[in-house]
């Protein structure tokens, strides 16, 4: 026993033993109920040498370029989290059925857990990090924050991403499953809250912020918003 | 004010666990869980698995060097099965590999062998075969067998009532730094760090303070990450002490769903007797919670239905049985009202068989046996608050009951193929743990010399606005400006020994921690600031706006200066506080004490249209009045009422919790799983504050918000039930909750549905 494993507790040497033998014996799998595999195989995404399965990709996000190595499979989403950094975009299911991994593929949103990382080369991508400059909030941003559009936030920027598209859905004159007369689809102004909650039924919040988000694309579409949230700032203490 | 996170959430740089930079060479567990719900384990193959490229380790019960078991009450539940597994979904071994997806894949590879076994579902058929955890209870007022002689009706029946999945957006996770000398630093999303830091810590044989537990944010936990959170925390940590590598581990939403333990159903029989006048004289009732295959916080869960078991009424005569039934689904958990909810819809239901007995409306009944100032519940103590008549009232005039029901009787005459109904909800929830010793919390608050302020508390932010309260109650009780508070991550070498973020309490507890903690520096720099001034009537100073304030007036000393002065002067700008709310006990031998805190009241009027051709409904309106005692921040509890009122109209409603009679969940994913949308929201939500400071130990007179709204969606269920009525009138409806939409047809035409059955077709009723 050396002089550092003396100065660990039993337990910890019992630890060290364990690692020890099994390192030994990698690979030999039958006798122990588990064992730990050597180390040395490969090394997730440590250098830029292309791996066996995986591509090359350009992606264009928030305005910059990115080049990385992935497998074809890889979705967007995991893309942007795991190999970008880009962690605001979130994982509530990962199967279409949250929002909370929305994000804007050329101005339109799309849950980025539906689509593959490699179907997007070419296409502009905004998330979330991509809304605001060093000092300015986008508009929606400054409205979910003012209107209290959240309470833990996980759903948060998906639903800022998918509000971000309404509006402009809405300028372009898209209809929606609610709109009444077809051949005249409503404006920002006149958005109706049952308007704006059919567009925005793609974006779970289980929270129930729901009140608070309504109110945030209001105030984003150039409306007041009568959400008693926006209408009770100052009565807190201090 | 805004909440004080509010610009990393819009920005998208909030960090939740995963979203932490990856530390190098981290590793990946994946669960390898039970397929089948009750069976011995023959045989366990892990062979193909661990020779998959990319996988390092496979882990079983076998490698955990101490404890394998765990538990808050009870100690009951393994953190990997060996013998033989209870649930479907319940962990046997962990997969770690370097990526995620090989992880996954390994997973597949495993091969295991079982032996099946009988398994239970219902929780009614465990009782009946002495399946039980924990001993039943029983609390007792006065004397039921003989007050129901003295009754003009008496009515029985009974209440099947479905459970919850929390369906937090985040689910359960947690990622594991291995440190020197074998130490962990665990993230995890977790409401209870002290209970993952100790579970940890018990399994590898370490002591509590080799185990860091460190919680930024949750994303959302609504009692889900509990208890439960720590289960995933442990296994992740198994894997970094035994490679030495940093390992995370994430459900995915489908093995979220199967794996973890969910709000407790209900079976439960009522009787009730009243008077002629409506007066209710006795109550029975008997609870059997499906607690699911291990103890995990059932008895607790049951304690606070007993607590709540007639509601907002004081009724003389009652006699309350309850009993945790196991079954073999997943442990069954803490969900918002912690049982609160279950007890409350059998006495509504009750009250609702009364009035459809005497053809009276509900309200009449309940609004004669609500509870005043001074009525003792079963449990012995006393009502110290009038709220519970004060906001009925209220509620009555502000929102005109009157007029309401004129309205909707005057629809339902004229339309036939949909109808209205409305039911009016009080709520009475009692505030504290009520396993006494819970009610404690810490608090550590540092000034700096630049006079900006760091404060760490015991308490857990998860959506509930705890830091932007903590904050607020600070900048009040320092009086210095918000911007120079940060609300630091609940960390275990900070603040040791916490209790859970739960039972509506964090910030009851951990606010006044934090006052008291701002208290004692503020005496320190009161003397000093004295001194300077060459005063002695230390009294007479105060800070406000960042100033010193003298006798009334404003001094050249400012904040800034008082924290510089203080470095210089070797006073100790910083302190650790501990709270615990007084007077608290409860005998367990007796079912007597004096359990809470105090007790929150509020009453909503809920409206809903159905269509009664399709089952489908519309929830119209849901008018509050709600005591909120002296609100700390407004919109951060408007936000607590809305969220809270919305999933307990999901649980009343469209959150169908189906597991098979093999003990499998059925909702499985959030397809056939529906949580409220924006779309399902109330046309109109209309809340007051009863602004109300009569009774509340709370920082500054404030009041819990986090679970009783839940409670409100109660009142759902018997909106929808009378527009039922008023479309099938001779109909006796089941108090089956949820109400789905096709429960609704069921039950409207269930008649018709009978014809078809007995002509071969096969549609049944559930
Ligand atoms: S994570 Fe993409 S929709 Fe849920
Ligand atoms: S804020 Fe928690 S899920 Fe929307």
């Amino acid at each position: 026993m050396t002089e550092e494993e003396q100065k660990l507790s039993p337990k910890q040497r019992s630890r060290r033993n364990f690692l020890g033998q099994s390192l030994f014996t990698a690979g030999a799998a039958i006798a122990a109920p588990s064992l730990l595999n050597s180390c040395q195989n490969k090394t997730v995404s440590a250098s830029n040498a292309l791996v066996e399965g995986e591509t090359m990709i350009g992606l264009k996000i928030n305005g910059q370029l990115k080049t990385l190595n992935i497998e074809p499979r890889v979705t967007l989403l995991d893309a942007l989290r795991e190999n970008l950094g880009l962690t605001g975009s979130k994982k509530g299911c990962d199967h279409g059925q949250c929002g909370a991994c929305t994000v804007l593929i050329d101005g339109q949103r799309a849950y980025s857990c539906l689509t593959l990382a490699i179907m997007q080369e070419g296409n502009e991508i905004t998330t979330i990090e991509g809304l605001a400059t060093e000092d300015n909030l986008h508009p929606v941003q400054t409205a979910f924050l003012e209107n209290d559009g959240f309470q833990c936030g996980y759903c948060t920027p998906g639903q800022i991403c998918a509000s971000v598209a309404l509006l402009e859905e809405v300028n372009n004159g898209s209809v929606s499953y609610v709109t009444r007369d077809l051949t005249n689809p409503p404006e920002l102004a006149s958005l109706s809250e049952s308007e704006i909650k059919e567009r925005m039924s793609g974006n779970l919040c289980r929270c129930s912020a729901y009140n608070g988000i309504v109110a945030a694309v209001q105030q984003a579409a150039g409306q007041t918003p009568p959400s008693p949230a926006a209408s009770i700032e100052h009565s807190q203490v201090g | 004010m805004k909440r004080i996170d509010a610009i990393y959430h819009v920005r998208g740089e909030a960090e939740y666990v995963d979203d932490l930079p990856l530390p190098a060479e981290m590793l990946y567990a994946e669960v390898f869980a039970s397929p089948v719900a009750h069976g011995k384990i023959l045989s366990l193959e892990i062979k193909d698995a661990l020779a998959l490229e990319g996988i390092v380790a496979v882990f079983t019960a076998d490698d955990i060097p101490e404890s394998n078991q765990w538990g808050t009450i009870i100690a009951d539940c393994p953190l990997l099965v060996k013998d033989e597994v209870q649930y479907i979904g319940q962990p046997i071994a962990i997969v770690v590999g370097q990526t995620r997806a090989i992880a996954q894949k390994a997973t597949k590879l495993i091969r295991l062998e079982v032996e099946e076994l009988p398994i239970i579902v219902n929780p009614r058929k465990a009782f009946s075969q002495g399946q039980i955890i924990g001993t039943p209870r029983i609390f007792v007022l006065g004397d039921v067998d003989s007050a129901w002689e003295e009754c003009d009706l008496i009515v029985e029946g009974n209440c099947e009532i479905g459970g919850q999945e929390h369906l937090y957006l985040e689910t359960q996770r947690s990622r594991v730094i291995p440190l020197e000398g074998n130490n962990l630093r665990v993230y995890s999303a977790t409401q209870n760090p002290t209970l993952t830091q100790k579970t940890i810590a018990q399994m590898l044989g370490l002591s509590c303070h080799a185990v860091e537990v460190d919680v930024k944010r949750l994303g959302g936990g609504f009692g889900g990450k509990e208890e439960q959170a720590t289960h995933w925390a442990s296994l992740a940590a198994l894997a970094a002490w035994h490679t030495g590598k940093p390992v995370e581990l994430v459900l995915s939403r489908s093995d979220d769903l199967k794996m973890t333990g969910k709000r407790h159903p209900y079976s439960s029989d009522f009787k009730i007797g009243v008077t002629n006048e409506g007066k209710i004289l006795a109550y029975e009732v008997k609870h059997y919670q499906n607690a699911g295959a291990y103890a995990d916080l059932s008895t607790a869960v049951l304690e606070r239905t007993l607590f709540h078991s007639t509601n907002a009424y004081f009724i003389p005569n009652t006699r309350i049985f309850a009993v945790s039934c196991r079954t073999n689904l997943p442990p069954s958990t803490a969900m918002r009202g912690f049982g609160g909810p279950q007890a409350m819809f059998v006495i509504e239901s009750a009250i609702a068989k009364v009035a459809e007995t005497l053809d009276i409306s509900r309200e009449e009944i309940q609004r004669k046996n609500l509870l005043r100032l001074g009525d003792s519940f079963s449990y012995g103590q006393k009502i110290k608050t009038n709220s519970m008549r004060r906001t009925w009232l209220e509620a009555e005039q502000t929102y005109n009951l009157t007029a309401i029901s004129e309205r909707i009787n005057h629809y339902n005459a004229s339309h036939f193929e949909t109808k209205k109904g409305y039911a009016v909800m009080p709520i009475c929830f009692g505030i504290s743990f009520t396993a006494s010793f819970l009610n404690q919390a810490s608090a550590l608050v540092h000034v700096y010399t630049d006079g900006s302020v760091s404060i760490t508390t015991g308490g857990v932010e998860m959506g509930q606005g705890l830091s932007t309260k903590i904050a607020a109650i600070a900048s009040k009780a320092f009086g210095i400006g918000l911007q120079r508070i940060k609300i630091e991550s609940t960390n275990t070498t900070r603040i040791a020994n916490m209790s859970a973020s739960a039972a509506s309490v964090t910030t009851d507890l951990n606010g006044n921690a934090t006052v008291l903690a701002i208290a004692q520096i503020l005496d320190r720099l009161k003397a000093l600031a004295a001194k300077e001034l060459g005063v002695k009537d230390t009294e007479n100073i105060a800070i406000a706006k960042e100033k010193v304030i003298y006798a009334g007036k404003e001094t050249d000393l400012t904040w800034e200066h008082l924290a510089k002065a203080g470095n210089l002067a070797r006073i100790n700008l910083s302190a650790h506080t501990f709270y615990a709310t007084p007077g608290l006990e409860f005998d367990r031998d007796r079912e007597k004490g004096h359990p809470f805190a105090y007790h929150v009241c509020g009453t909503a009027i809920v409206e809903v249209t159905l269509d009664c051709l399709r089952g489908i409904y519309q929830i119209d309106a849901v008018k509050i009045v709600h005591d909120l005692g002296r609100s700390v921040n407004e919109l951060v509890d408007r936000g607590q009422v809305e969220g809270g009122l919305a999933q307990g109209l999901g649980w009343m409603t469209i959150e169908d919790l189906q597991f098979n009679e093999k003990g499998e969940l059925l909702a499985n994913n959030l397809a056939n799983y529906k949580v409220p949308d924006i779309y399902f929201m109330p046309d109109l939500i209309d809340i007051k504050f009863l602004e109300n400071d009569d009774n509340s130990p709370a920082p500054y007179g404030s009041k819990a918000v986090g679970e009783p709204p839940f409670m409100y969606g109660i009142g759902v269920f018997f909106a929808i039930r009378e527009a039922m009525k008023a479309f099938q009138p001779q109909i006796e409806f089941a108090f089956t909750s949820p109400l789905t939409p096709e429960r609704v047809l069921c039950e409207l035409y269930a008649d018709q549905l009978r014809q078809m059955n007995s002509h071969g077709d096969r549609i049944r009723l559930k």
